[in-house]
């Protein structure tokens, strides 16, 4: 029999205590570790691509942000980070959603949790915690990697700028930074509308197909000329707006927008995600 | 306590008032459909403090419906559920940390060890202090013979080891009151003495014991009361002494003078009837040595008069069976109230 010792948990040691588990319990997963080495590889890989081309070449080549990439280290990361925000980061997004409702589901462990108990609402927030701080992790993880391959491959003579000036070491990093932090937030409003979906299913694939799905038909109709008028609500185009951050002085509004597109789809995720788990039969 | 067929809504009220602090849980007309299709109607279930309720019925009977609306893990269409004296859903934060529960087999992660998968259940269960964790999960290893295999991976664990695992999670704490949802699924002769050995355990100690099984020995073996489901609804329920007696006890004699015997008998208003190689007679209104006084008297060869227990597979047979057809209504006679 086990007797209790010691002082019985607070609401808010509780919660401390459920968070520590949902990520102890996220970083024991192997296809995590495995995705977030995956996702380490993309600035590697771009960082030695381009030294290589630039080794074969001697200069010139490359448009847009590949072009300034040469002798330009610190933009590899926010260059490695734009092109995996188009698909990679999603995906890892929707694996993490899926993973947290639907997969617990199918495993039989949401059960557990429930009669622990742990209230449905409070299972969301530490499924949504889980989401956001591995999305955070994984992002900076990469800008860091970015960092240190760019540096390496490419040298550092501080960021050129889009708008053709160089920033300092100093101002690159903050500007890297942010970047970081607005890649996370897409990131994370990507998983929120996952999580909406994982309330809703027990096959984790189904999760993923569908964010991955909905990211391709985004992409489609925001290719669509006579669609324009839909630009403005999908995801996928407040991408490009975030590139802002490389120009110098830098312009908000775009930010601000793709931010703020972002938090619809995060506020409308969780909500649906809520209103679906509070009924659901477990 | 009452054993009610055909309006086990009967039984409900005789124990309020006075006795409503002593009731572990109890559901009021619980309903719950799916579609179209009606899992649990009409159950009025009763589990008194400190007992070990079997929770008897064949596959799809609505054992595993009521059990998880129990836990509050499905809401039901219509009926109240007041588990450890507060209503549910509402006080669900408040007794559920009392609770432990194995529900439809065991659930937990592959990749993880079984240690690992029962720390993951601990830093959930509110009445452990955060200091206490690591021993609880030992304890509870430990307690369920699952020490030595702690370190594997669950995804290499027998479906005994799992069960066994499930187990653990359940007894985590100390509870007030067990689920247990098929518990010996799974598990050899050896695995299932050692839950029969683990629910006594839990009743010595005054833990409410709950466990849905089909295994009819199983459920003799192990419980204090018994409630029959048959397709959604209570069709029986009481304490399990009272149900076997309910069931009606016989004598079988032995005899090659059956014909004498059963004459002997007739005089004496005392019912019979004939079996292969001897007779069956109704304990009602008399006992063994009067029977055996009557037939000796008569003049009849007596070999072997034995007391025909009534098992709970027979009763279960004629309570399950009972609705099927009409023929058996003379079956269930004997249980007060009857079929409907």
């Amino acid at each position: 029999m086990i007797v209790d010792q010691g002082v019985l948990p607070t609401r808010g040691g509780m919660l401390v205590r459920q968070l520590r588990s949902e990520l102890r319990w996220m970083l024991r997963r192997p296809r995590t570790l495995i995705g977030l080495g995956g996702l380490c590889l993309v600035p590697i890989v771009v960082g030695f691509g381009v030294w290589l081309a630039t080794r074969d070449e001697g200069g010139g080549g490359g448009a847009g942000l590949e072009g300034i990439l040469r002798g330009n280290g610190l933009v590899l990361p926010i260059f490695a980070l734009f092109l995996s925000a188009g698909l990679l980061l999603p995906m890892v997004a929707s694996i993490w959603s899926a993973d947290g409702l639907a997969g617990e589901s199918q495993h039989g462990t949401l059960r557990g949790l429930l009669i622990a108990p742990v209230s449905r609402v409070r299972l969301l927030v530490i499924k949504f915690f889980g989401l956001a701080a591995m999305s955070l992790f994984a992002v900076t993880m990469m800008a860091v990697v970015g960092v240190v391959s760019g540096i390496a491959f490419l040298g550092n003579d501080g960021m050129l700028t889009l708008s053709g000036n160089v920033l300092t070491t100093g101002q690159a990093v903050g500007r890297i930074a942010l970047f970081v932090l607005l890649i996370t937030f897409q990131m994370i409003s990507i998983g929120a509308v996952g999580l909406a979906i994982s309330a809703c299913t027990e096959h984790p694939l189904v999760v993923q197909a569908s964010v991955m799905a909905g990211f391709i038909v985004f992409a489609v109709l925001g290719n669509l000329p006579s669609l324009d008028w839909l630009d403005p609500f999908l995801i996928t185009t407040a991408l490009p707006g975030l590139l802002d951050v490389m120009r110098d002085p830098m312009p908000t509004e775009q930010l601000w927008d793709s931010t703020f597109l972002a938090a619809c789809y995060l506020v409308i995720g969780l909500s649906l995600a809520t209103m679906r788990l509070v009924t659901k039969d477990s | 306590m009452t054993t009610s067929t055909s309006a086990p809504a009967t039984a409900a009220p005789q124990n309020d008032g006075a006795k409503k602090a002593a009731v572990a849980a109890r559901t009021r007309g619980l309903r719950k459909v799916y579609g179209s299709t009606v899992a649990v109607d009409r159950v009025d279930l009763e589990l008194p403090e400190g007992a070990v309720l079997g929770m008897l019925g064949p596959n799809g009977s609505g054992k595993t419906t009521t059990i998880r609306m129990l836990l509050g893990l499905v809401r039901p269409t219509q009926g109240e559920i007041e588990l450890l004296g507060k209503p549910l859903p509402e006080g669900a934060e408040h007794v559920l940390p009392h609770v432990g529960a194995l529900v439809e087999g065991p659930g937990f992660h592959p990749f993880l060890s079984g240690r690992e998968n029962l720390l993951r259940c601990a830093a959930f269960e509110p009445l452990l202090p955060s200091g206490s964790v690591r021993q609880a999960v030992e304890d509870a290893l430990e307690r369920v013979g699952l020490a030595a295999a702690a370190h594997r991976r669950y995804r290499g664990y027998s479906l005994g080891m799992k069960q066994r695992l499930g187990l653990a999670a359940a007894l985590l704490v100390h509870r007030k009151l067990i689920v247990l949802d098929e518990p010996t699924n799974g598990l050899d002769p050896a695995g299932t003495r050692e839950i029969r050995r683990i629910i006594a355990d839990l009743h010595a100690a005054g833990t409410t014991v709950l466990v849905s099984s089909h295994l009819l020995s199983e459920v003799e073996a192990t419980c204090t009361h018994v409630c029959v489901l048959h397709r959604g609804t209570v069709v029986a329920q009481g304490e399990l002494a009272d149900l076997l007696q309910a069931g009606g006890s016989a004598l079988q004699v032995i005899t090659p003078d059956v014909e004498a015997a059963l004459t002997a008998l007739r005089h004496a208003k005392i019912s019979a009837r004939p079996l292969e190689e001897g007779l069956r007679v109704e304990l009602t209104g008399t006992s063994a040595p009067a029977v055996v006084e009557t037939l000796v008297h008569a003049g009849v060869a007596v070999h072997e008069a034995t007391k025909w227990k009534t098992g709970l597979e027979e009763l279960f047979a004629r309570l399950t069976e009972a609705e099927e057809s009409e023929h058996s209504l003379s079956a269930v006679d004997t249980l007060d109230g009857g079929n409907r």
